[in-house]
This record gives structure tokens, C-alpha cells and sequence, in this order.
């Protein structure tokens, strides 16, 4: 338990990455805000925290996933977006919200292509999806609007078993990433991928057999799937389609992978890292919130952390 | 040394292969045989390893093609050559640092449990079992980053004996072991030969080869030159094959008159607690430091260009002292003077791999001039020195790492011929670089001796220094404890002179 402990200090004995720091980081926020505010440890307060967590939550597990390989994400903002839009058109739910997924699938499908076919830069890929989505979003719904189906709604508000809803939306994505991750060839693919990549052994997982185009691409894709989740997940809260909603979302869920201690140059990292980050970042917004810090120093404040945290890691070669 | 004639079980038929403009394999034949061991020699260059890449499914061939027990295989990448059973032990490190042993042994081929998750447990008993065959005490949920050099080669070699694969290719398997380890490793590769797989051994060690390998084929400038059994042929025998000519020849004559000092160092010491000691290098002269590896022949070179601030004594460059160099400027402040250093490792700290051959030739020139002036091509200066140099490129234009190790060691070479400099002081002039080359890179650094330069090299090989150098100085505990004059040494006598210093010099 304590060597485990240990290892989240260091990305040389563990291909976790820096977790421990974030887990302090947790630590010391949630006694700082508990003990120094009355409002922070209400029940009203915390299933308010949980609810505003898990879109960042399940938005930066997808960026995990590329960032693994080595890869990044700028789409998952307008993914969001996109999806909010989609739930809102008119339309029967068992048509709509499937097909927030096959269309989610195709544009994720659309970024691994472009990167792995074309070898356009995964910035340059995603950032151009971003606008092309932002786009059609627009299109589809200029203003903020529509109608969402009830069972969305219904799926993020009251609880279940005692346990808020939005917490087994939670459960459900760090499951199944987990299960992906850890406990599949893919994941293990995934890490291998970006490992290479970022000693600068590109060739090596193709050598050993692997698909890494193939791997790559299904990446790309089951990012893109989490962001559409993200993405039915803030439908149901906001209760309408909305083509702002998505903004400088992936920049936050990029941030919240990096303050997990997740190396952005690929191969080392982790999902519980991921989950410290996300809850880092609402953990400081919350606290901020309660203490009178104005939004525009929480931002700067958010900037600092990624810079400290990126800082700390030793890493060879310059990833991003 | 074979009884009868084990069956053929790979061949590979009249392979050719091209990268861009250079043709790396010209029509080469290889037969494998079943319970074989067969080494494949030639120089760096000479398309080992571009011969392996293709069997191995890194690299497609573009002419011939490639029978396993007479029917033709079709290798369009790496996933088919392991699925064939052919099994490959590269030259370069591949072993991901941010995986655990486990996880590289078995990547690419996973066992899976019922539900398709991946057998953890099994992968982790199995790569104890492999480990243990190979004598190694290392744990399967180790990070590779966590290992030395030699236990990932091992790690390596592990991986490549995979009890399914019927060929196993060994691509310089022993660079990075000792004595001890490479005879666990001959263990295991007798074993497997008598298991009945084709095995392929790439080395330049040439006891290795005599030891182990049953056959050889030579190959040279990408042609198959000969196949022979190993009772057939001898160390001498071989080299002639790979080169062309004998060992001796390799090397330029030494200089006839020695002329006035360039360099002097009069009670010079490598740090604070080392002898003093003098050295001089004279105009025309090549001057080795010899002796064991690591007794600090490296620290006095670096001293020159201030990598070592303590280092302490008088120094003298034609006969006006000097003080000595910083680190921070150490490099520019002597290439002024006329010094140039030409460090050890080409690729981590000499070329700039990426950028094109011309650049990399001249950006000593640059480097020389305020940072805002012109920075002109200098093409007749990359011309002068890609003649003088032979450096054999399709352009000068091509990124230099795309050279092989001896042209890429020219290209080094000529950045700081094409200055004006008056002294050299090179590390391991001919690491990673073929016979060949080394010949002509010893001819370069006599012309630049004859005229009127002066050379301080440092070798790992002492039959290189000795054959190089007019004079040497052992190195001991980063001082000097004999010189003598290189005509009379023998690796012998070096060694002596290295091991009994500690009673003649004090």
C-alpha cells in the first residue's frame, strides 16, 4: 500500500504518473473547505458537486484515452455541443439519443482517420472537427432551445438507492474505462502505443504485432463516445439543446487529465489520476465560489496549477 | 559440425530492396535450415539488418520472395512474420520502458481469459518461467524503465524465444553483455538448436560466431559474397570476406617527422585529487590516451573544453599559455584557438540527425559568426568537403541521419575539418562504424596529421589506437602513467602498464 503510495510520486517505478500529488491536492482542499466554510460539507452542496464534476469527469476520461496513445483532442467541446443539439431536435428518444452515439462514433471515427490515414497532427485534426461541428451545431440550433427527452432529464436528477443519480453516471464511465483501460488488449495496446511514442519509438508496437492505426483510431473513437455521454449527461441538466454549452470544454478536460498526473507525451497515466483531476478542478471552482473569489482569478488560478503539476513531472523528451 | 543435411526451412530467394535512391539489397540469397544455428556477417551496412527487417515483416522486400517449407510467405508486416513463427530479437532496443516485463513479453499476443480480458496471471507465471530459463532473478511486474541495460537485453532475448516460433533472428544479441551473460545466452540458444528451430545470429564479435554458429553467410555492399560452414572458414578468412583486404591493411602509415608542440599541458591535473601530470602533442602528431575504459582518458579530453571546471595546471597552445576554458563557452572559446572537439556519442551529442547533411557540415561555420548575419549555404564548402570526406549520400540535402554510422562519423568529421582548426581532439573516432569506413576515417584523420595538424584522440578498441596513433598515453586514475611510442605497443603491454601503475608512478 505504501510502495503503491509511493509510486504515484514517481513516473519512473509507475506508468500511473504523478497521481499521489493530486490525491494531496484532494486531501488538503476537502479539509481546507470543510473546516473553513459552513457550506461546503452540506448534502445539498455536495450532490451539487457530484452533478457539476461528472460532465468534466467523463469528458476528460475520453481525452484519456488519446492522450494515452499519445494522441490529444481539441473536438470534444463542439462534441458536447453537438449532442446537446441532436437530444434536442423533435423526434422519438429511441431514435435520438441512439443516434447521438453513431454520430459521435463517426466524428471521432472522422479524427482517427484524418490523423492515422492523412498523419495530420492530432491538434490540427481536432481543432479543424472542432470548428467544422461547431458549424452544423449552429445550424442545428443557433440559440439555445428545444426540447430534451424526459428519460435524459430524469437520468441525471434525484437519486437512486440512496445514491444521487449522477453519481452511477459516474460509476458507470470510470467502470467501463477501467475495464477498457487495465483489463483489455486495447488498453494495454493503447499504452504501448504512446509509451513508443513519447521515447520516440514509433515503430516499436508495430514491431511486436500490434494494429496501431487501428488502435489509434478506436481511441480517438471511444474519446469521442465519453464526450457524447458528457454531452447527454449536460442535456439533462440544462434541460435544453445549447451550442455554447460545449465551449473550452476540452481545454478543461485536458487540464483535468494533466493535473491527474497524466503525461501529455503519451503512454503514462492513469484513471484514478483522471478522476483526482476532475474533481480538483471542481473542488477549486466550489471552493472559490464559496469563498467570494472571482471567476476571473479562478481561471488564472486553474493556469497555474496545470503549469505546476506539468512542471513537476521529469519527462525526457517534450511532449506537450 | 552438422550431421547430414537439416532441412531447408526458410528461403529467402534473390531479395532486393531500395530506400529512396540507394539500393540496400541487391539479389540476396539466404537458406535457413531447422537445428541450424547461422551467423549473417558483413559490415555495418552491408544490409544485415535491412536482410532481417524483411523476414522479420518490418521492411517489404521489393523483388524476390520468401518460401517457409517450400510454400511462399507473404510478410506485409510484422503481425504475419510472428504469426509464420518467425520470431526477431532487433538490434535496437524495443522493449517499452513504460511497460511492465509481463506486458512486453506477451504484447502483441495476449492470452485472454473466457470473458476477453486480458489472463494477467498467466502472462505473469509464464514470464517467470522464461526469466528463469535465461537465470534471471527479475520480477514480471517490474517497469522495463526501471531495468539496466543488460537485463532489458535479456528482457529482449526473452521475449524473442518464443516456444512456438520455429525461426529465431538475433540481431546483435550481445552488445550489451559480458562474458558471463552471453555464455547464459549461448546456453539457451543451444538448446533451442537442438529443439530444431533456425536460428539467426547477427554479431561482430567473432568469437561469438566461432562458438556458436554452425553456418555464415557474408554479405557485402548488399551482396551475398558467400555461405559457408563455419569449419570452413577463420577469423582472418572472414574479415577478408566482409572488407576485401586483412586487418592490417586498415591502417594508414604513421608520421615520418614530428615538428614543434601545439599543445602543452605541464602539471595538469583531472580533478582535485588527481597526479599531476605533463603532456605535449605536436604538429603532425596523433596522440592516443590508452587504458582500461572509465580511468578518465575522457575527463582529461573534456577538461580542454572546460567540462570539468576543477581540472587544474597550465595549458599551452603554441607556446602561449592559456587559462582554462569554462564550461559555459568552453567548446567556442577553443574552436577560436584553433581546438576542436568532436565528442563520443554522434547522434546525442554531435549531428543534428533530423536537419540535412549540408547543414550539419556547416553550422560550425555558422556557429562561428555573429547570430544575425546571413547564413549563406556555402555550397562549395559542403562540396569541398563531401569530396574530401567520400561521404556516400544521394544529396547533401537528405537529412544525415539517414546515412549509415560510417557516413554520418564523416559528416561529424567534416563539420570541423571545413573550420580552420589546428588541433583535434576526437572521442571514439569509428564507434558503430563498419570496417570499411574505419579505414577511410583513419586515412582522413592522417591527411589532417600530415598537413600540420595535430590529433588527441581516446578509443575504446586499443588495436585501434594502436594502429592509429604515433604515440600513446596510458591513461590510469585519471592521470598518465607511461607514454610510449605506438610502434611498440601491444593490447598486452598497454594493459600492464595500466595495472602495475600504481607502484611506478608514485
Amino acid at each position: 500500500m505504501i510502495a503503491w503510495l509511493q509510486s504515484g510520486f514517481s513516473t519512473r517505478r509507475s506508468r500511473h504518473g504523478l497521481w499521489a500529488v493530486p490525491l494531496v491536492i484532494v486531501v488538503v482542499l476537502t479539509a481546507v473547505l470543510s473546516f473553513g466554510t459552513d457550506q461546503f460539507a452540506t448534502r445539498e452542496n455536495l450532490f451539487n458537486l457530484v452533478s457539476q464534476a461528472m460532465p468534466l469527469l467523463i469528458a476528460a476520461i475520453g481525452q484519456l484515452f488519446v492522450i494515452v496513445v499519445g494522441g490529444l483532442d481539441l473536438s470534444i467541446g463542439s462534441v458536447i455541443s453537438f449532442s446537446t443539439a441532436i437530444l434536442s431536435l423533435d423526434g422519438p428518444a429511441a431514435l435520438l439519443i441512439p443516434a447521438v452515439f453513431v454520430l459521435a462514433g463517426l466524428v471521432g471515427l472522422i479524427n482517427g482517420l484524418v490523423i492515422t490515414r492523412l498523419n495530420v497532427h492530432p491538434i490540427i485534426a481536432t481543432l479543424a472537427m472542432q470548428y467544422i461541428l461547431l458549424g452544423i451545431t449552429r445550424i442545428l440550433r443557433p440559440v439555445s432551445g428545444g426540447e430534451i427527452p424526459g428519460i435524459v432529464i430524469a437520468s441525471v436528477q434525484g437519486s437512486f438507492l440512496g445514491l444521487p443519480l449522477p453519481m452511477l453516471w459516474g460509476l458507470f464511465a470510470v467502470g467501463l474505462a477501467a475495464k477498457i483501460l487495465y483489463g483489455s488488449r486495447f488498453g494495454l495496446h493503447m499504452f504501448a502505443i504512446g509509451g513508443g511514442v513519447a521515447v520516440g519509438m514509433e515503430d516499436a508496437a508495430r514491431n511486436y504485432g500490434i494494429r496501431v492505426d487501428r488502435n489509434i483510431v478506436l481511441a480517438y473513437v471511444a474519446c469521442a463516445l465519453f464526450a457524447a455521454l458528457a454531452g447527454v449527461f449536460l442535456a439533462g441538466r440544462i434541460v435544453s439543446g445549447d451550442p455554447n454549452v460545449g465551449l473550452l470544454f476540452e481545454l478543461d478536460a485536458i487540464t483535468a487529465v494533466a493535473i491527474g498526473g497524466t503525461q501529455l507525451s503519451g503512454g503514462v497515466g492513469s484513471l484514478h489520476g483522471t478522476v483526482l483531476g476532475a474533481i480538483i478542478m471542481v473542488l477549486l471552482a466550489n471552493g472559490m465560489n464559496l469563498a467570494n473569489v472571482s471567476p476571473f482569478v479562478q481561471t488564472a488560478i486553474k493556469g497555474g496549477l496545470l503549469l505546476a503539476i506539468v512542471g513537476l513531472q521529469s519527462r525526457k523528451k517534450m511532449g506537450l | 559440425m552438422f550431421d547430414g543435411e537439416p532441412a531447408c526451412l526458410v528461403e529467402m530467394q534473390s531479395i532486393s530492396k531500395a530506400f529512396g535512391a540507394t539500393r540496400v539489397l541487391k539479389g540476396v540469397t539466404l537458406r535457413l535450415r531447422s537445428g541450424s544455428v547461422h551467423a549473417l556477417m558483413g559490415e555495418n551496412g552491408a544490409g544485415k539488418s535491412t536482410l532481417m527487417k524483411i523476414l522479420a515483416g518490418v521492411h517489404r522486400g521489393d523483388e524476390g520472395r520468401i518460401l517457409m517449407n517450400g510454400k511462399p510467405l507473404h510478410l506485409p508486416s510484422p503481425r504475419e512474420a510472428l504469426a509464420a513463427g518467425i520470431s526477431t530479437v532487433f538490434q535496437e532496443m524495443s522493449l517499452l520502458p513504460n511497460l511492465t516485463i509481463a506486458e512486453n513479453m506477451f504484447l502483441g499476443r495476449e492470452p485472454r481469459m473466457l470473458g476477453g480480458g486480458l489472463d494477467r496471471r498467466r502472462m505473469r507465471a509464464e514470464t517467470k518461467k522464461a526469466l528463469a530459463e535465461l537465470d534471471l532473478k527479475l520480477d514480471a511486474d517490474q517497469l522495463v524503465s526501471t531495468l539496466t541495460i543488460a537485463e532489458r537485453q535479456f528482457v529482449e532475448i526473452a521475449h524473442g524465444i518464443k516456444a512456438e516460433a520455429s525461426v529465431l533472428i538475433l540481431d546483435e544479441p550481445t552488445a550489451a553483455l559480458n562474458a558471463a551473460d552471453v555464455e547464459v545466452l549461448n546456453r539457451s540458444i543451444r538448446r533451442l538448436r537442438a529443439e530444431g528451430k533456425a536460428i539467426v545470429y547477427i554479431s561482430h564479435r567473432m568469437d561469438e560466431i566461432f562458438d556458436i554458429c554452425d553456418e555464415v553467410t557474408v554479405l557485402k555492399d548488399g551482396q551475398h559474397v558467400a555461405t559457408k560452414a563455419i569449419s570452413e572458414v577463420t577469423p582472418n578468412s572472414l574479415i577478408a570476406m566482409m572488407v576485401g583486404r586483412e586487418l592490417a591493411d586498415l591502417f594508414p602509415a604513421r608520421a615520418a617527422t614530428l615538428a614543434e608542440p601545439v599543445l602543452q599541458l605541464t602539471g595538469f591535473r583531472a580533478g582535485l585529487n588527481a597526479r599531476p601530470f605533463d603532456l605535449t602533442l605536436r604538429k603532425g602528431e596523433i596522440l592516443g590516451l590508452a587504458g582500461l575504459e572509465g580511468q578518465g582518458q575522457q575527463r582529461i579530453m573534456r577538461s580542454l573544453i572546460g567540462r570539468f571546471p576543477l581540472a587544474n595546471g597550465t595549458l599551452r597552445l603554441n607556446g602561449h599559455e592559456l587559462k582554462f576554458p569554462r564550461a559555459s563557452n568552453g567548446i567556442r572559446v577553443m574552436a577560436r584557438l584553433g581546438l576542436a572537439f568532436v565528442p563520443e556519442d554522434r547522434k546525442e551529442e554531435g549531428l543534428m540527425l533530423g536537419l540535412s547533411v549540408a547543414t550539419n557540415l556547416v553550422i560550425g561555420l555558422h556557429a562561428e559568426k555573429p547570430a544575425f548575419t546571413r547564413a549563406r549555404g556555402l555550397r562549395s564548402v559542403v562540396q569541398r568537403m563531401m569530396d574530401a570526406l567520400q561521404v556516400r549520400a544521394a544529396s547533401t540535402t537528405i537529412p544525415v541521419g539517414a546515412l549509415s554510422g560510417g557516413n554520418q562519423q564523416k559528416v561529424l568529421l567534416g563539420r570541423y575539418l571545413a573550420r580552420d582548426v589546428q588541433i583535434l581532439v576526437i572521442e571514439e573516432p569509428t564507434r558503430g562504424v563498419d570496417i570499411g569506413a574505419k579505414s577511410e576515417i583513419y586515412g582522413l584523420l592522417r591527411d589532417f596529421a600530415n598537413a600540420g595538424g595535430a590529433i588527441l584522440v581516446t578509443s575504446r578498441e586499443t588495436v585501434e589506437l594502436i594502429g592509429l596513433c604515433d604515440r600513446l598515453a596510458v591513461v590510469h586514475d585519471n592521470t598518465v602513467v607511461i607514454e610510449m611510442p605506438a610502434a611498440d605497443a601491444t593490447e598486452h603491454n598497454i594493459l600492464s602498464a595500466a595495472l602495475t601503475s600504481d607502484g611506478v608512478a608514485a
